[in-house]
């Protein structure tokens, strides 16, 4: 269970003062369902995660990840996360084995356990093929395995996704895709941030669509339909975050 | 194995695989070390040939010229003092003398036209000097014995050196001259290859986000980083010690005129050089990761440790010229980092480790370096530092 209450995060900017990436977001995913966090590039999806993640700490509100509070649990949420991104890299000079390896290791799995889990999530994402060769030699379908099999590792009940298929080909994504499925079908919390409406339709139970730090609308994507009486998720979306021509390019030069 | 070792084993093993680091951290040194060795050794070789070189005489050939051919020299004639002038202009003569006739008094006054601006030919000219002087003092006491004076009284005042052992045995003019520089330097761009990619490369290429997202704690992450590097540094500068003993035993061209006394480097100068260099590394990891995590992406920070690899170059240089000096044996100057670390690994070098200049030095060293590790902590704990947004 994911659990946000008036969560908030200001940065400050010596140029442009106070920034609200976040302000005031509540959200509550479960086990076994798969929930998405639906906003354009900069509306605060990240920030959430990264907050979640404890990578970052809330201005306001709070948060709690498994049961356990983000500031005060902030180690045992990490302990209970996993976290995949397509922004995130693996270690160019470290072979796939060694970086599932060393994750085991930071995660505090036994030399026993870590063998047994290495071997399972090797065998499941076929990575033994390419186990011994560095990452830097890897195509992105493989680097993107291997991503999987160090956010999978630790078996941990919650699982994050940051925009995973952004910039991959059909086939990687869709490996992607059946993944989070599967992690929703073994009844973890999933929370999948994305902005591709399509993948929301075909994963999500739940959404939220955050706009300029502050959630819009909640619920199924279906809901989202009725509510806008849209038939597509897309034009839902549109008109949940008020979208007028121009309005994305007028943003972007005047945020 | 504790979180910081896990980090520190990922970070060596990355590390030594990299070609920056085999080629920057560990060959360097050791091939600067072999080619200083052979530079000094060269130098020396020719400035001894210089002493001996080939010197023209004008006019008739005189019988001074068996004086300078016993010393070495090759004696050759110009027919003129102006056509030896001309070569000199030339550069084609180091050293021409004109040999005047002897006076009433029987002294022969030799002119030596030289180059003043020609290092070479000040050598010729000393050599010469060294030559004529024992005929001078052969021809002085054969005057005086048939006066009935004693030798003495041509010399009022007579100087004989006496050399004192002072400490152990040590290692070369040259090596003290040029060693302890290296040492200090290759302490700190050992790591610099690699600092910008340890924290500043990880943000770039988003795999830091990763390593914060596990349950390990940001001060072990930052403490793995900086003894990761700190040991590379050290090794880094340990290379340059390999290298002088490298050029030591493989009797290289400038080998036998910089190792005139053996390798030089003994058992209690390196110990000592390990013990300066302990707080060292550490002080440098330090900051090298502080700088790492302060910039943005490893451009940024190459820029930053471009502009502090000044601030260590800057006292190494001094500690060269240290030995004009008096300054290498006053207790404050263990005060001053780099240049602290610099003359006591000169010093041990020299055989004359001074034990609580040591002391000062390793007190000063640890004392920064927990400075060092307490900023690079704080920034690696600023979520606006490390995630910027």
């Amino acid at each position: 269970m994911v659990r946000t209450l008036g969560l908030k995060k200001y940065f400050k900017d010596p140029k442009t003062g106070t920034k609200k990436a976040v302000d005031g977001i509540d959200i509550e995913a479960t086990p076994g369902r798969i929930f998405g966090l639906l906003g354009v590039n900069g509306a605060g999806k990240t920030t959430v995660l990264r907050m979640l993640s404890t990578v970052l700490k809330p201005t306001e509100g709070s948060g709690s990840v498994a049961g356990l509070d983000i500031v005060k649990d902030a180690a045992k949420v990490r302990a209970s996360i996993g976290f995949m991104s397509n922004s995130t890299a693996l270690y160019g000079r470290l072979t796939s084995k060694e970086v599932i390896q060393y994750f085991g290791t930071l995660y505090g799995l036994s030399e026993q356990r870590l063998a047994e889990r290495m071997s399972y999530v090797m065998d499941k994402l076929d990575i033994h093929e390419f186990a011994d060769r560095y990452c830097d030699k890897l195509s992105t379908g493989q680097k993107q395995r291997v991503s999987i099999a160090r956010t999978i590792l630790h078996d941990p009940p919650v699982l994050f996704f940051d925009e995973p298929t952004a910039g991959l080909d059909v086939v990687t994504s869709q490996t992607v895709m059946e993944f989070i499925e599967e992690a929703r079908d073994l009844g973890k919390t999933v929370i999948f941030s994305t902005h591709i409406m399509s993948e929301v339709d075909r994963l999500c139970d739940d959404v939220a669509v955050i706009h300029d730090g502050v959630v819009v609308a909640s619920g199924s994507p279906d809901t989202m339909k009725q509510m806008t009486g849209e038939r597509s998720l897309e034009r839902a979306f549109l008109q949940l975050v008020k979208f007028q021509a121009g309005y994305v390019s007028a943003k972007q030069a005047n945020p | 194995m504790n979180d910081t070792m896990k980090i520190a084993r990922k970070e060596l093993r990355e590390m030594f695989r990299d070609k920056r680091v085999k080629f920057g951290a560990f060959v360097m040194p050791i091939f600067l070390i072999l080619m200083m060795v052979q530079l000094f050794g060269f130098i020396i070789g020719a400035a001894k040939g210089a002493v001996k070189s080939t010197i023209y005489i004008a006019g008739i050939p005189s019988d001074l010229s068996k004086t300078f051919e016993t010393a070495g020299m090759t004696v050759k004639t110009v027919p003129t003092v102006d056509e030896g002038i001309k070569l000199v202009k030339e550069e084609q003569a180091k050293l021409v003398l004109a040999v005047k006739p002897p006076t009433s008094e029987g002294q022969i006054v030799i002119e030596a036209y030289y180059d003043p601006k020609q290092q070479m030919a000040q050598l010729a000219l000393s050599g010469i000097a060294q030559a004529l002087a024992k005929d001078n003092k052969t021809v002085l006491a054969k005057i005086l014995k048939e006066k009935g004076i004693p030798e003495s009284a041509a010399e009022h005042i007579k100087v004989i050196p006496k050399q004192v052992e002072v400490g152990a045995k040590g290692a070369g003019e040259l090596i003290v001259g040029f060693l302890p520089y290296m040492i200090v330097l290759f302490a700190f761009s050992g790591g610099m290859s690699m600092a910008a990619d340890l924290v500043a490369g990880e943000k770039d290429k988003n795999t830091l986000e990763t390593l914060l997202i596990t349950p390990v704690g940001r001060n072990q992450i930052v403490f793995g980083k900086v003894l990761a590097l700190a040991i590379v540094c050290f090794l880094s500068s340990f290379s340059c010690v390999v290298g002088l003993f490298l050029a030591s035993i493989l009797k290289l061209p400038g080998s036998a005129e910089m190792f005139k006394d053996g390798f030089g480097v003994t058992p209690v100068a390196a110990g000592t050089i390990i013990l300066l260099l302990l707080p060292l590394v550490a002080m440098f990891g330090s900051v090298l990761i502080a700088i790492s995590s302060y910039a943005r992406n490893p451009r940024e920070a190459q820029t930053y440790l471009a502009l502090v690899n000044f601030v260590v170059i800057l006292p190494a240089v001094f500690s060269q010229v240290i030995g004009l000096t008096d300054l290498g044996s006053k207790l404050w100057i263990n005060l001053i980092p780099v240049l602290n670390s610099a003359n006591n690994i000169r010093n041990a070098l020299l055989g004359k480790t001074d034990w609580t200049a040591v002391l000062i030095t390793f007190g000063m060293s640890a004392f920064l370096a927990s400075i060092a590790i307490w900023v690079a902590v704080r920034l690696f704990n600023r979520e606006e530092v490390l995630v910027r947004v």
